[in-house]
């Protein structure tokens, strides 16, 4: 009795797969036309995203010209040995991470709350004006910004120096020497030049959102505020969800040109400044070392993998709907 | 199923890239094997059939190459008449160089002949670099004639890697300074008594005070270099372990830590606080060349020897001035070599044409001013000089003399016994014991990088004065030791010691 009581479940559950996966099928087959219109993109990620990674071996080998990419001699971890080695590793892999969290977090609240003011603006024209102000910094290359940058910060000539603190009888600052300035300045500039980009996306997010439910909370007497955390934010929570996740994939990388071009190269600062994409550089620009670079480059894109895998998890745990997978 | 199909079809599409990887590398790796078959048969009956080779050659350039062209149209005709070969030439500004270089020695160019500026390690190392040992020996002989024992300063371990370009050996490290400058305030009676950098205060404090426009000290490569880049030690291709005093001894020393290092250390952190330096050395971009043309540099430390004088003149647009901080000596290897790429198809071909650039007269000057008359002239006394109504910025074409050798005219800046001065200055010289010398890196590498960023962090500020060397030098020291500059120095010592047959 019991083994037939079984026999039945199990048929149950091959019916009910069978089942699902005829819906399936079905499902895929009315999903074809979307697949074709995929088609280019999937194959432009396979051409420039799969197939190189067949050249990940080189982090495994000591590349040499003659051998090339598949017949030279492989040396196991060894070209992963020197992110550990150093004493530095605790410090780089702290600024990275630091700074990227902080990016994070101040970036989106900012992007958000510009956003929402622009969103709130009535007249179309200057709606656009403020826009274009915002985005404007984005289009500026990173040695422009650096050079921008010094131009403020210098000790000789910059603005900051010779035109604030002097005529108020104060010191003049050396920022280039000084370490407490630079998680500020970092912070800031990165700001001011990445929110134009994410804002736009918050801001086309907003646009979409349904004008019925502000008309209905404001006849129930809400304020702005009130609209803004009861409605904006939770209509925002999956883009917010998905940035965030393709975020933390890249916390391990930082922006290189920010933190190499805009500290100007200077040691003094280098506590603060230094990131694993900086200290690679610095120790590989003189060697040239195939293998190292890209030991480094893959450790970076597989503690990426692992946080984006991890992240989903946990917002998988939180609120299955919002996962990205 | 859905998210299934598309796992499997991701995995099948990596796997597949796999093996197109495979599959294309394979093909390419045959593919230059039977080129390489087909070449040699092609040169040993070339005699007879004169079939012409193309090679490519890849240098950087602070000259102008416009009209390239032509000029290589003109060479290539010399040349297939010649020896067989035809050359393409690819220049690239040097800034953009330093990024390429990297790139080059990939081997994912199509390059034959690669210049390498400032060591040729690297491209060794990567194993880049051609065996030339046999090759030199059959189409060489006109360079073994020109360099004799020189030619070793492009060798490792007995094999010769690369050609160095006969030019100066023997340098030290000098002051530069703007000759008009002290002949107008005239203090040239100042300058004579200049013997050591500490001297060098005196001049830059009236500098200081009757040019206040001028900043009286100034890197000398903006920030691409270190201040004591062109020290008066022998490097042995990196500063991690250094012959003291040119090499006189081969006692591999830590440069970092000697009296005389700290001494250079304070005299510049003196400068800092005089402020003959500009507060913002650290982060000067632009270099002394630059700043000089527009007046606002009075000196520098650099490269010294008997021709400095001219050739900085050549270069800053201004009467310069040399004082050498000590007596020039022959360094382990020159700044500039070619080397021949290891995956080259014309690996004969291109040595055949580095013998006859280097001592064809004819085409040595055709490669570095261009086509008489259309790029340059001669001057009454024979002397190279722009064609009239052109100059140094209207010019199209002048790679110009650093990256060639003697076998070209003289421009008119140079001194007219130029090639006969070198020739007393690299046989005269005390040479440095480590002459030859080439460090590899190989078994040390995780070291290096190590130190590389330990010295990003210090060596800048120390050497232009913003860091005191009381507090900083000692802290450098004790990272670059923790980084590991005794296993580099050891294995250093151990090289040389090898390498002299100790």
């Amino acid at each position: 009795m019991e083994y037939n009581g079984a026999h039945n479940k199990v048929c149950a559950n091959l019916l009910e797969d069978a089942k699902m996966n005829a819906k399936g099928f079905k499902k895929f087959k009315r999903y074809i036309p979307f697949y074709i219109m995929a088609l280019p993109a999937i194959i432009y990620f396979f051409i420039n995203n799969y197939i190189p990674m067949g050249g990940l071996i080189l982090a495994f080998e000591h590349y040499t010209v003659s051998g090339g990419i598949w017949g030279s001699q492989k040396v196991g971890l060894s070209n992963f040995k020197f992110l550990f080695q150093s004493s530095d590793a605790f410090i780089m892999t702290r600024n990275t991470i630091l700074y990227n969290l902080a990016f994070i977090v101040l970036g989106t609240c900012l992007a958000i709350l510009v956003a929402y003011f622009l969103h709130e603006l009535r007249r179309n024209m200057s709606r656009k004006i403020y826009q274009t102000i915002i985005l404007f910094p984005s289009l500026l290359s990173i040695i422009i910004v650096s050079y921008l940058a010094n131009s403020l910060l210098a000790g000789d000539t910059g603005f900051i120096n010779t035109q604030i603190l002097q005529p108020l009888g104060l010191e003049s600052i050396s920022f280039y020497s000084e370490k407490k300035w630079w998680p500020f300045i970092l912070i800031f500039v990165h700001l001011w030049q990445m929110m134009g980009t994410s804002c736009i996306l918050y801001l086309a997010n907003m646009s979409a959102i349904d004008p019925g439910l502000y008309e209905a909370a404001s006849l129930d007497g809400a304020g702005r505020w009130q609209c803004f955390f009861k409605i904006t934010i939770p209509c925002l929570i999956p883009t917010i969800i998905t940035l965030t996740i393709l975020a933390v994939g890249k916390i391990f990388n930082s922006d290189f040109g920010l933190f190499y071009q805009v500290p100007m190269n200077s040691g003094a600062i280098m506590d603060v400044t230094q990131t694993i994409d900086t200290y690679v550089y610095r120790g590989l620009m003189n060697t040239a070392n195939m293998g190292m670079s890209a030991a480094a480059c893959f450790y970076q894109s597989i503690v990426g993998f692992c946080l984006v895998m991890l992240t989903n998890t946990l917002v998988r745990k939180i609120s299955k709907e919002n996962a990205m997978f | 199923m859905k998210k299934k199909l598309i796992s499997v079809l991701l995995s099948g599409a990596m796997a597949m890239g796999l093996l197109a990887g495979c599959g294309s590398s394979t093909e390419g790796t045959t593919g230059t094997n039977s080129t390489a078959t087909v070449t040699e048969t092609k040169t040993s009956d070339k005699a007879d059939s004169q079939e012409v080779e193309k090679i490519k050659v890849y240098l950087p350039t602070s000259g102008k190459f416009d009209d390239l062209d032509n000029v290589m149209a003109a060479v290539n005709e010399i040349t297939t008449k010649e020896i067989g070969v035809e050359v393409e030439f690819h220049p690239y500004e040097f800034g953009q160089w330093f990024q390429q270089y990297s790139l080059f020695l990939s081997g994912t160019e199509d390059v034959d002949i690669l210049a390498n500026y400032g060591g040729y390690l690297n491209a060794v190392s990567q194993g880049a670099a051609y065996d030339l040992t046999d090759l030199i020996q059959q189409y060489g002989q006109d360079i073994i004639a020109m360099e004799g024992d020189f030619l070793k300063s492009g060798e490792v371990n007995g094999t010769q890697y690369a050609i160095p370009i006969y030019a100066s050996y023997a340098w030290t490290m000098g002051i530069l300074y703007r000759q008009d400058v002290v002949d107008e305030l005239g203090i040239q009676d100042l300058v004579d008594n200049v013997k050591t950098l500490e001297d060098w205060g005196e001049v830059l404090a009236v500098v200081k005070e009757k040019k206040p426009e001028m900043t009286p000290y100034v890197r000398n490569n903006g920030s691409t270099a270190t201040n004591f880049q062109y020290g008066t030690w022998d490097d042995l291709g990196n500063n991690y372990g250094v012959l003291m005093d040119g090499g006189k001894t081969s006692d591999v020393v830590n440069l970092f830590e000697t009296d005389e290092y700290a001494k250079l250390c304070s005299v510049m952190h003196d400068w800092y606080l005089a402020g003959y330096t500009s507060k913002d050395i650290q982060t000067q971009t632009d270099g002394f060349p630059t700043l000089t043309r527009n007046d606002a540099a009075f000196s520098t430390l650099g490269q010294a020897d008997f021709n400095t004088s001219f050739y900085q003149s050549t270069t800053c647009g201004k009467d310069i001035g040399t004082v050498m901080i000590s007596t020039p000596a022959a360094r382990t290897y020159n700044n500039v070599t070619y080397t021949i790429m290891s995956n080259s198809k014309h690996a004969e071909a291109a040595m055949k044409f580095l013998n006859f650039w280097f001592s064809n007269e004819e085409v040595g000057t055709l490669i570095a001013y261009g086509i008489e008359g259309t790029h340059y002239k001669l001057d009454a006394n024979g002397m190279g000089d722009y064609v009239d109504g052109q100059d140094s910025a209207s010019c199209t074409y002048h790679l110009g003399s650093g990256i060639s050798n003697t076998n070209r005219i003289r421009w008119n800046t140079e001194d007219p016994d130029y090639s006969k001065l070198l020739i007393d200055s690299n046989n005269s010289a005390q040479k440095s014991a480590a002459l030859g010398f080439a460090f590899d890196t190989s078994s040390v590498e995780n070291e290096i990088t190590q130190l590389d960023n330990v010295c990003s962090k210090y060596q800048i500020g120390l050497e232009c004065g913003a860091l005191d060397p009381e507090t900083a030098l000692a802290e450098f020291n004790e990272e670059l030791k923790s980084a590991g500059i005794e296993t580099v120095i050891a294995e250093k010592q151990r090289q040389l010691n090898e390498f002299l047959g100790k």
